[in-house]
């Protein structure tokens, strides 16, 4: 250590007293140092840490993929090109490991946030003995900000109520603005700001809100901040975009960029990136490019129509990704117009996993409808798409877009598969560029060690000269077990520190040891995920050692193409155990807690049936809203309307893509609700709603007790019955992953489109109190059913994040 | 009136130029006697929201229907007004080329606005029912197609089958 401060024990211990307190202050000496504040050691640097969402190996230009990533190639140049950097397959896995330096289960991140497990490896709760480093940076004297995507709090803590101990600034974040959900609309994004929802925000400049912008000039404003308060202090920046994760919402100049560019398709797009990874050399000139599985269509096989819809999808993508490169490129700038690009090391991740499957081999106009588990044709989607602005809309706050598998594929080149499938490396391996002048020196070089995520956090400890902390809040460690890769920074020969690693994500797995791979990859698609499909991984029919292994040397086969595993069993066996051991250390086991719900494994059935909302409560976050799904329930709603009537929203949750709108416009009082952007349902009182105190009602009555149940729908104002409808299709989990309920007016994208134009359609009476009110079903086994329906819909919903 | 009962379609592309490969297989048709339609429009909806009938069929002749001041039958059905102040007084056949690089105003745009989103492209075709199956096969590459059966002769009860057909498009 290069200072007499024990770093090791945090918080810090303040020095003792060093002066003298006499009577009075004649005869007492002063300590000034008492007054001081934990500094760094002597020359820590800045950090910046940037993470991409949602995109693979093969996508950034400077990696040889299609997309322009200009200031990813100006890093790479100025730096260092990592090609053999590892992340968990998923997004809050990755996010913990990167985050703690510690395997991802070893933290309870096995499974997401979205259902929290019993089990220790997949609770989604950070234990108190895995401090993050930005809270070892933080406490050791760094000024420590998050900005964008989040994903790391369980769903059901996203509330006013808390408890805060798993929002980011609990994790070690002076300052955090972004948003907490798995996804966001570009467009719309639901904001928290340190410990609260502050809503959809308002663009600058006559502008519409963007997040990439936003985010960028939020990053932007806290460095200078910071400087402006402190001109000493380092600071640490967890930059982490929204972005490429659906909905691709981007401008059409961005877009319109790549027009054309993939109409050869995405077997054709494979080659040539292939190509040119070669030519760079991030990808050995002896590599194998891997092929096509049978689970994706050839793209000649396609129909006309389909091409030309799956090509545009993939030129949103890449406008997307190139605009995410771009406001990276804002924030780099600023940092070097501070005069600090120089003493800041810059890290930077391409890609929490790899690039998604999850848009089903269709692609799909709203990503909900998959979450939802409704299968739609390539017919069907196309019309849907039509239906909310055909092309044009593709990219725009109309649609909530998600390319097509074989895109992601594609963007995973050379590797087979992608996200979730942490058996193979596309879902495993993404780009890395570092930029550090002090440290390194042969800069456009490429290093190819072994490294993981859980590198990132004692690397940057190493850099900064702090030791990992044995003792926080009184709470003794477990190691990081991510091992530090700084001395490859310096040294291009480098031996490789991290000599092993498991991977598991919902029972895909590998185990990595001296450069030998096990892959033991379920035999599930990863875009599939129903109960029926799940039946073969039941308790007491799934034998996990039974799965199909394949065995690659990766030193010999950087793209995992030649499978040894029939010529060496011995090593197979090896790993095989080897994993279990691994299993047994991180709490792995048991394989497959995080699907528990799928097999019968359920939290506690709820109790709380009523939710009142007094006044106008505004951005309840998906997690904390009523859960009407699949029940019957009243929505009631006292209200004062003035003499000469009122309009406005009274309730509404999300938007038109999925949601309902309880309102009054024209006199009447008026429920929409939004089946997914598939179908749109209206009811409307007959008469006009009187002025005065008033009581409207909306119930809705389930046909059946079963997932997306039809039912019938009445309205009432006070307690007389004024107009009834009919819901043919409910939405069986979930109305968006991250757009809110509101009280008194529909913020961000609203649920009906017919009062688009007065958005957000604040209500002109007043709402003094909106009673939820979910009736559970008189058949116990019923209710039971329903409940583990929605924990495997909250498990599914989650796995795509 | 001819006896021969009518369809009205209209088709939707997502891919404009998928629209217009189409259109001319349609027009194709027709030129090789395959087919007898009484009208058919190639209807653009640009990036703008601007609603044109980018060509239509009419100089291939109809056979049975009297409607459309001379213009074109399926022109004269959805643009009604326009065409009162373009096209009275005949001449037809150098206005309505004239007619379909403009911008329609009325009529078409309200109806088939709707239907097509910016960036997409259509097509409305009325047509011997013998000969559905052809025209379907034709219109392949179409997002989503909606036919009516005109009941009976007139420019009444085709504009009802049209809006029939129009309604089909909706949902």
């Amino acid at each position: 250590m290069s200072d007499q401060i024990d770093r090791t024990v945090l918080p810090i211990r303040r020095p003792p007293f060093a002066g003298v307190a006499d009577k009075t202050l004649g005869g007492s000496e002063p300590d000034w140092g008492l007054i001081g504040h934990v500094k760094p050691p002597a020359g820590a640097p800045n950090v910046l840490l940037v993470l991409i969402d949602d995109a693979g190996f093969g996508n950034p230009g400077t990696f040889g993929g299609p997309v322009a990533t200009p200031n990813y190639d100006r890093m790479a140049a100025q730096g260092l090109r990592y090609n053999r950097f590892h992340v968990t397959a998923m997004c809050s896995p990755t996010r913990a490991a990167l985050l703690t330096g510690r395997n991802h289960h070893a933290v309870g991140m096995g499974g997401i946030p979205e259902f929290s497990g019993a089990f220790p490896g997949y609770s989604a709760m950070l234990p108190r003995d895995a401090a993050p480093f930005p809270k070892v940076l933080q406490a050791n004297g760094y000024s420590t900000a998050g900005i964008g995507k989040w994903h790391l709090t369980p769903e059901g803590e996203q509330g006013p109520a808390g408890p805060f101990t798993h929002w980011p600034n609990a994790w070690g974040f002076d300052y955090y603005w972004g948003f907490l959900a798995p996804e966001a609309g570009q467009y719309d994004t639901m904001i928290a700001e340190n410990q609260k929802f502050i809503g959809v925000q308002e663009g600058q400049d006559g502008k519409p809100f963007y997040f990439p912008e936003a985010m960028t000039d939020q990053a932007i404003d806290w460095i200078h901040g910071v400087r402006g308060h402190d001109p000493q202090k380092p600071w640490f920046l967890y930059y982490s975009t929204g972005c490429s994760h659906a909905p691709h919402h981007v401008a059409r100049e961005w877009s319109e960029k790549y027009k054309g560019q993939f109409d050869q398709g995405w077997d054709r797009l494979r080659e040539e990136t292939f190509e040119r990874q070669k030519k760079l050399g991030v990808v050995p000139a002896d590599a194998v490019l891997t092929p096509r599985n049978a689970e994706m269509p050839a793209w000649d096989s396609l129909s006309e129509n389909s091409k030309r819809l799956f090509a545009h999808q993939m030129e949103v993508y890449a406008g997307y990704s190139e605009n995410a490169d771009h406001h990276v490129g804002r924030l780099l700038d600023a940092v070097e117009e501070m005069g600090e690009l120089d003493n800041t090391v810059i890290i930077w991740i391409w890609g929490d996993n790899g690039a998604s499957l999850e848009g089903t081999p269709t692609g799909t106009f709203n990503e909900g409808t998959m979450v939802n588990g409704l299968p739609l044709t390539d017919e069907e989607q196309m019309q849907l798409a039509l239906k909310w602005g055909g092309l044009e809309a593709w990219g725009t706050e109309m649609m909530y877009p998600h390319y097509s598998t074989a895109w992601a594929w594609a963007g995973n080149t050379p590797f087979q598969w992608g996200k979730q499938v942490a058996s193979h490396l596309g879902g495993t391996r993404n780009p890395l560029v570092i930029r550090w002048p002090a440290r390194i020196t042969d800069d456009g070089a490429l290093r190819s060690q072994f490294t993981h995520v859980t590198d990132i956090g004692p690397t940057i400890l190493e850099i900064a000269g702090i030791p990992q902390p044995t003792l926080v809040d009184g709470v003794e460690q477990q190691p990081m077990t991510g091992v530090t890769f700084t001395d490859s920074l310096a040294d291009p020969g480098a031996s490789e520190h991290h000599t092993q690693q498991y991977f598991e994500n919902f029972g895909n797995r590998a185990m990595y040891k001296d450069g030998w791979w096990l892959s033991m990859r379920m035999p599930r698609t990863p875009w599939r995920l129903d109960p029926e499909l799940l039946k073969r991984f039941a308790p007491g029919v799934w034998n996990p050692d039974d799965d199909p292994v394949e065995l690659y040397y990766l030193p010999d086969d950087f793209s995992q193409a030649n499978d040894l595993s029939a010529s060496n069993p011995e090593k197979v066996r090896e790993l095989q155990a080897l994993f279990w051991e691994e299993a047994e250390k991180y709490n792995i086991k048991p394989l497959l807690a995080g699907f528990s719900p799928f097999f019968g494994i359920l939290p506690p059935l709820g109790t709380q049936t009523t939710t009142t909302y007094h006044g106008n409560v505004q951005n309840v976050a998906p997690g904390c809203v009523p859960r009407i799904y699949n029940h019957s329930y009243t929505i009631s709603a006292d209200l004062h309307i003035p003499d000469g009537g009122a309009e406005g929203v009274i309730v509404a949750d999300a938007n038109h893509l999925g949601g309902f709108a309880l309102f009054i416009q024209d006199g009447k009082l008026k429920h929409t609700y939004a089946f997914l952007g598939v179908f749109q349902y209206q009811q409307e009182s007959a008469g006009e709603v009187p002025a005065g105190d008033v009581n409207v009602q909306m119930t809705f009555a389930a046909d059946e007790a079963k997932p997306a149940t039809p039912g019938e729908v009445t309205l009432y104002v006070n307690g007389e019955q004024v107009g009834s409808g009919r819901l043919e299709h409910t939405v069986p989990f979930g109305f968006s992953g991250y757009s809110g309920l509101d009280v008194g007016q529909d913020n961000g994208l609203v649920v009906d489109r017919g009062y688009a134009d007065k958005a957000p359609f604040a209500f002109t009476g007043t709402v003094k109190k909106v009673v939820f009110d979910v009736a559970p079903h008189l058949d116990g086994k019923d209710e039971l059913a329903l409940h583990a329906h929605a924990q495997q819909a909250h498990t599914a919903r989650g796995i795509n994040a | 009136m001819s006896d021969t009962e009518f369809d009205v379609v209209i088709a939707a592309y997502l891919i404009p130029d998928l629209a217009r490969k189409d259109f001319d297989g349609l027009v194709k048709l027709v030129a090789d006697k395959q087919l007898q339609v009484e009208g058919v429009a190639l209807v653009a909806n640009d990036a703008d929201g601007h609603v044109t009938i980018t060509e239509t069929g009419d100089h291939l002749g109809r056979k049975g229907l009297e409607i459309g001041g001379g213009v074109g039958l399926v022109v004269g059905l959805l643009a009604p007004p326009l065409l009162a102040s373009v096209v009275v007084g005949g001449a037809a056949g150098a206005l309505i080329g004239k007619f379909a690089r403009h911008r329609v105003e009325s009529g078409l745009e309200e109806k088939m606005g709707a239907a097509l989103p910016p960036g997409s492209a259509g097509i409305v075709a009325i047509y011997d029912r013998s000969k559905a199956d052809k025209v379907d096969a034709m219109l392949a590459s179409a997002v989503r197609k909606s036919v009516a059966h005109v009941d009976g002769g007139g420019a009444k009860k085709l504009k009802a089958a049209l809006a029939e057909a129009q309604a089909g498009m909706g949902g």
